[in-house]
């Protein structure tokens, strides 16, 4: 958390400033991560563990907006992310809407369930907020168990394969890999712009503000349900952002996906990236994807040595692995 | 600089295109031996983490052997096999990401595997779209179903609907009571529904049933109802330790003096783990028994085969899937004479096969294994040979298509 405020006063004191380089990081951010997201399918074992870096990527920094940045700790979002996945597989599979609008229709079907379970649960703090989260997730999870007409059920939701993307009378072959990291990276990128732009406006201040000081931010004049609830569906639109490029990757939506597993998941992978920071959740997706894709090839015990390595991260970089290189770094 | 140019005037220009055209000769040559003998390469996909995992090293094991076999006797045409396996964590999502891996990374000409109804789908939606071969073997009746069908589809393992009409057939009797135990899922729901339908052909009748969710280690709540249900026959429809959970308390609770216990499939590692006290009289289904050996030469075949490279284990239900679902598909790559997909599937869909429990081969219109349906009862102790001597075989359901829900019923065109 420090490591953030800290990101706030380097902004402030400007490149001039003796923390400069930070400032420069924070300038660049988009262009870097743009870099490293073209990359990455290069630098990883395989394609589909490089989409679901990116997908997963995502909903940590989409989740990072919430718990990092307004200091909420949800436990629910993968009410969200798999909101958006099942909303376009329906609406490709049931209804043959284009893959454009699909899209379109699991972000505002994520996003105005982030509103309704946003509303409800900033009434609470602390671990409460975390419980009433949890508690309206399990409802969506059993809600998409029981009807399974709609959803698949147990089963889970299928035919509803993407093998090509027509666009302006283009057409992209959607089962080349490559191809179809690159147009998923398209999204995610856009939606890291408008993350780092909400965290560098006034709003994205207030939201710090309100994680450093609840009650000073509202003595302050801000109004700190608004600002709780913007925060909580803005996160919650990029997690179904995130799960309709799942759909659209796997072609297939597992109940799993709302399971509360995966919103542990979240949880985990921004902690170990480093929550709070604008490249910390990306790295704890991949940091955890890419350690679960290479030990479980190695050993089928692998669970032990994953979590042994998170165990050694909690004791050691409690700040996950971004935040403590930044504190490092600014040490010296 | 000329002297030096001088200094070597083999080093012409004729002389360096030559050269360079004869090392490129032999550089390409044995590029050309090596994709002749390719190795042919089969992705399996299997949860070897979770509560599966004993049915899925099994599996493993057995699919290893079937690959084994076939490198021993040279290949298929000079042709290497390998079976490249991957832990899918028993979620489908996972399934889905490792299969992706398997058709994009390692080129695999074939997947075989996963171990539940979710997962087996999610690997099926895959690799269909993407024209690879999938031999499936888990149960499931989903797969069957013109919806989730593809001719890439093909069913090793029994679905539920033969499983619980070749069960039910030997163990209701008209006007029989039945109560159901049923794990809340896919495969606790396609259970109850075939045994619900063989109840109806047979006349007997439901007193009750209660769900449970899956995993549940604790069914102390539900044998209370269940006994006031006053069934002739408990019906306990679930998988895995489940399965094993429910029976110890069902019996724990005196179930087994009133009413006669029946489970869709009697598991090997199951029964293993909870010993014989408990599933004393229990009656189930089953792919596969080693005591087939008696009676059918291919199972005393495997069960040598998989003795010898297994310290002397004897290979399980589930485990054979792996065996007889690998060995199909590389007997039809043998017969197809490559991994050509069109030739593999005619192959297929041709193939009459005898690999470990007496003659099966896939329906025409489902790509359903048909395949004969055991019917066991677990062993009391005294009556037990040896450790591994388990179950006796109340009797066979021969390999049909009468114990198959019909393919116009499935939804294909007749």
């Amino acid at each position: 958390m420090t490591a953030s405020t800290s990101s706030v006063a380097a902004v402030m004191s400007g490149p001039a400033g003796r923390r400069g380089w930070r400032a420069r990081l924070t300038a660049w951010r988009v262009p870097l991560s743009i870099l490293a997201l073209c990359l990455l399918p290069w630098l990883l074992p395989s394609q589909a563990l490089a989409v679901n870096v990116l997908i997963y990527g995502l909903v940590a920094v989409g989740y990072n907006l919430l718990f990092g940045y307004t200091g909420l700790l949800s436990f629910g979002h993968a009410a969200f992310f798999g909101t958006g996945a099942y909303a376009t597989g329906i609406a490709i599979g049931q209804f043959g809407v284009p893959w454009y609008a699909a899209i379109a229709l699991g972000i505002l079907a994520g996003g105005a369930l982030a509103f309704v379970i946003g509303l409800l649960s900033i009434r609470t703090r602390g671990i409460y907020f975390s419980m009433v989260t949890l508690a309206l997730s399990q409802l969506v999870y059993y809600t998409a168990l029981q009807a399974s007409s709609w959803t698949g059920g147990e089963n889970g939701l299928r035919g509803f394969t993407v093998a090509k993307l027509d666009l302006f009378g283009w057409t992209i072959d959607f089962l080349d890999p490559l191809k179809k990291y690159y147009v998923l990276m398209v999204f995610a990128v856009a939606a890291l712009w408008l993350v780092s732009r909400i965290l560098n406006s006034p709003f994205g201040a207030v939201l710090e503000a309100i994680r450093e000081n609840e009650t000073r931010a509202r003595a302050c004049g801000y109004d700190v349900e608004r600002s709780k609830l913007i925060s909580f569906t803005l996160s919650g639109l990029i997690c179904a952002l995130a799960g309709t490029l799942s759909a659209l990757h796997l072609a297939i939506v597992p109940l799993d996906i709302l399971h509360y597993h995966t919103s542990g998941m979240i949880v985990m992978m921004t902690l170990l990236g480093g929550a709070g920071s604008f490249f910390g959740p990306f790295i704890g997706a991949l940091a955890f994807l890419l350690m679960e894709d290479v030990v479980s090839l190695w050993t089928s015990h692998w669970q032990i040595v994953v979590g042994g390595v998170f165990i050694l991260f909690v004791l050691f970089l409690p700040k996950g692995i971004w935040g403590t290189a930044l504190s490092w770094r600014a040490g010296r | 600089m000329t002297k030096e140019s001088k200094g070597l005037p083999f080093l012409t220009r004729r002389a360096t295109l030559a050269g360079l055209a004869a090392g490129g000769a032999t550089l390409a040559m044995p590029g050309i031996l090596r994709a002749q003998g390719e190795t042919i390469r089969i992705g399996f996909p299997t949860p070897l983490t979770g509560p599966f995992a004993a049915e899925a090293k099994d599996q493993v094991k057995s699919a290893e052997l079937a690959v084994k076999l076939v490198n021993d006797k040279g290949g298929i045409a000079g042709r290497k096999v390998e079976l490249l396996v991957r832990d899918d964590k028993l979620n489908a999502g996972e399934a889905a990401t490792r299969t992706l891996e398997l058709i994009e990374k390692d080129k695999v000409h074939a997947i075989v595997g996963a171990l539940s109804s979710a997962v087996q789908l999610a690997v099926n939606e895959v690799t269909r779209a993407r024209g690879v071969i999938y031999v499936s073997i888990s149960q499931s009746d989903t797969i069957n179903e013109i919806k989730d069908f593809s001719r890439f589809t093909f069913h090793e393992a029994l679905n539920p609907h033969m499983t619980t009409a070749a069960v039910a057939k030997h163990t209701f009797k008209p006007g029989s009571k039945v109560a159901y135990l049923v794990a809340d899922y896919a495969y606790g729901h396609e259970m109850l529904r075939g045994f619900k339908r063989a109840q109806a052909a047979i006349g007997a009748t439901s007193v009750g049933e209660i769900l449970h969710p899956f995993g549940a280690a604790d069914y102390s709540t539900f044998m209370p109802r269940l006994r006031s249900m006053r069934p002739d026959i408990l019906c306990i429809c679930n998988f895995g330790r489940d399965q094993a959970n429910a029976i110890k308390q069902a019996v724990d609770f005196g179930m087994n003096r009133q009413s006669k216990i029946v489970v869709p499939v009697l598991l090997h590692n199951q029964r293993l783990a909870i010993g014989p006290e408990a599933f004393e009289g229990v009656i189930g289904g089953a792919n596969y028994y080693w005591g087939l050996e008696d009676t059918i030469p291919a199972a005393k075949t495997f069960n040598d085969a998989f003795k010898a490279a297994n310290g002397g284990a004897y290979p399980t239900d589930y485990g054979a899937y792996g065996f007889t679902g690998v060995s199909s598909l590389l007997l039809a790559i043998e017969k197809a004479g490559g991994t050509d997909t069109d030739k593999v599937i005619a192959a297929l869909e041709e193939l009459k096969y005898d690999v470990a429990k007496g003659p099966q081969h896939y329906r025409k219109c489902d790509h359903q294994s048909v395949q004969s349906v055991l019917v066991l009862e677990s062993k009391k102790k005294a009556e037990m040979k040896n450790e591994a001597d388990l179950f006796k075989v109340l009797a066979t359901e021969p390999a049909s298509e009468t114990i198959l829900r019909s393919c116009s019923e499935l939804g294909f065109p007749a």
